[in-house]
């Protein structure tokens, strides 16, 4: 071989469609969908679909809730916040409704307490060291971030330790779940949440407008906001519930640590029905756990189908230590706070249930926290 | 970098597979919000049957 051939082979481009990553995403979230289908379950294979669908949505509108939050903080920039509100306001046209009218289906409510409170504030601080919440976590790993793999590790360590702790937290204290259409009705419920999130959008951009800052989404924020509000409505109806996330973690850190000889039966949180019922089933048999499932693999496929795959370095240890930090905070904060920015914000806003927006205001001063110690480990504030 | 993903990619896949293929499986996803007396999207209960 030449000299000259030599180099142009070394100095072409890497292709743009990574095969063996693209073929390993769709195969595993086809296999998965066969599996549940064998079993009699194509709600199961629907929530893997729409699951696969949010990561490649995700991925491509770089829908971010910490970055945007971030932005609002720290620079009053209101863009991405809103494009959070317009998916909410999307998702809760149909879930106020059908919650309240529809037997067999349900909002994501949550008990309102010092557990919701030291939950999201917690979450809050991991969220912005981690530099993703449990969605932005599902499709950066997805992506083919080694870093966000660290994060997802922690993230699934943290929510098994909370789940034994949430029990005390509980015992503190609280209120039952308040639902909007409870009192008003269905109808009456969706107006409220949808003036609520009407008050939340006037209030940033007045936030905006007084910093100079920008406020009107970009074309791509709205189709994203678009795109995964209707999304979350498909797994609302596959699920029967709002889409959650965290759970999910909580059930694979629960399965690997019964593995390891741990012995879950004195755990006062794996004795409710619920939880109790997930540790003993299929992974596949668990509504969080296949939509997260699907994200990664979505995200995957998407990312392998426009560039060279995972070929990234490593970032600096100190970057690795907050992508730790912070997922450790993130399944701490999630377990107590009843969620993340998906199951707790998204999901019990549009539910127009008060935990969300109590889940808000306690998460956002723990991402103020969060913003001020990101340099500490060599992030930008911004 | 690429590497590790992939390994990690296999060990999580393989995972799920053995979980399932080991482990029963209900009639139709479930979410602990299912249960009866279950209070949050983790199933815990509500503060007014706590105190009971």
């Amino acid at each position: 071989m030449s000299l000259a051939a030599t180099e142009a082979r070394a100095a072409a481009p890497l292709p743009r469609l990574d095969w063996p990553f693209l073929i390993a995403s769709v195969l595993a979230a086809a296999v998965l969908i066969a599996l549940v289908l064998i079993d009699g379950q194509p709600a199961a294979a629907a929530l893997i679909g729409l699951g696969f669908a949010l990561g490649v949505v995700f991925l491509k509108a770089e829908f971010s809730f910490t970055a945007s939050w971030r932005r609002l903080i720290v620079r009053g920039q209101a863009d991405g916040f809103l494009g959070g509100l317009l998916l909410i306001a999307i998702a809760a046209a149909a879930i106020v409704p059908v919650a309240r009218l529809v037997p067999g289906f349900g909002g994501a409510i949550a008990p309102l307490g010092p557990s919701l409170l030291i939950g999201a504030f917690v979450f809050g601080i991991g969220m912005q060291l981690a530099n993703g919440c449990g969605s932005g976590t599902l499709y950066t790993v997805g992506g083919g971030s080694g870093r966000m793999i660290v994060t997802l590790a922690f993230f699934i360590a943290g929510s098994v330790i909370g789940s034994l702790h949430l029990p005390a937290f509980l015992r503190l204290g609280g209120v039952d779940p308040i639902l909007a259409a409870d009192y008003l009705g269905p109808w009456g419920g969706l107006a409220v949440t949808w003036a609520s999130l009407a008050v939340a959008a006037f209030a940033a951009i007045a936030i905006a407008r007084r910093r100079g800052a920008s406020f009107v989404p970009s074309r791509r924020i709205v189709i994203g906001a678009v795109l995964i509000g209707l999304l979350s409505i498909g797994v609302f109806a596959a699920g029967h519930h709002p889409w959650s996330v965290t759970f999910g973690f909580t059930v694979w850190g629960a399965k690997l640590a019964a593995l390891a000889g741990f012995d879950f039966s004195a755990a006062e949180f794996w004795q409710w029905p619920g939880p109790k019922r997930a540790l003993g089933d299929s992974i596949l048999s668990d509504t969080s756990s296949l939509t997260d499932l699907g994200m990664i693999f979505g995200a995957m496929a998407t990312a392998a189908a426009t560039a060279p795959f995972a070929r990234n370095p490593w970032p600096p240890l100190k970057s690795l230590a907050a992508a730790a930090i912070g997922g450790l905070l993130m399944g701490w904060g999630a377990r107590l706070g009843f969620g993340c920015n998906i199951g707790a914000f998204v999901g019990g806003i549009a539910s127009g249930s008060l935990n969300g927006w109590v889940w808000f205001a306690a998460a956002l001063p723990g991402c103020l926290i969060g913003i001020r110690l990101r340099p500490l480990f060599g992030l930008s504030r911004e | 970098m690429r590497l590790v993903y992939a390994l990690v990619f296999l060990l999580g896949v393989t995972a799920v597979l053995a979980d399932h293929l080991t482990s029963p499986s209900s009639g139709r996803p479930m979410s602990p919000e299912d249960f009866a007396g279950a209070c949050a999207p983790c199933g815990a209960p509500c503060p007014s049957t706590q105190k009971k």
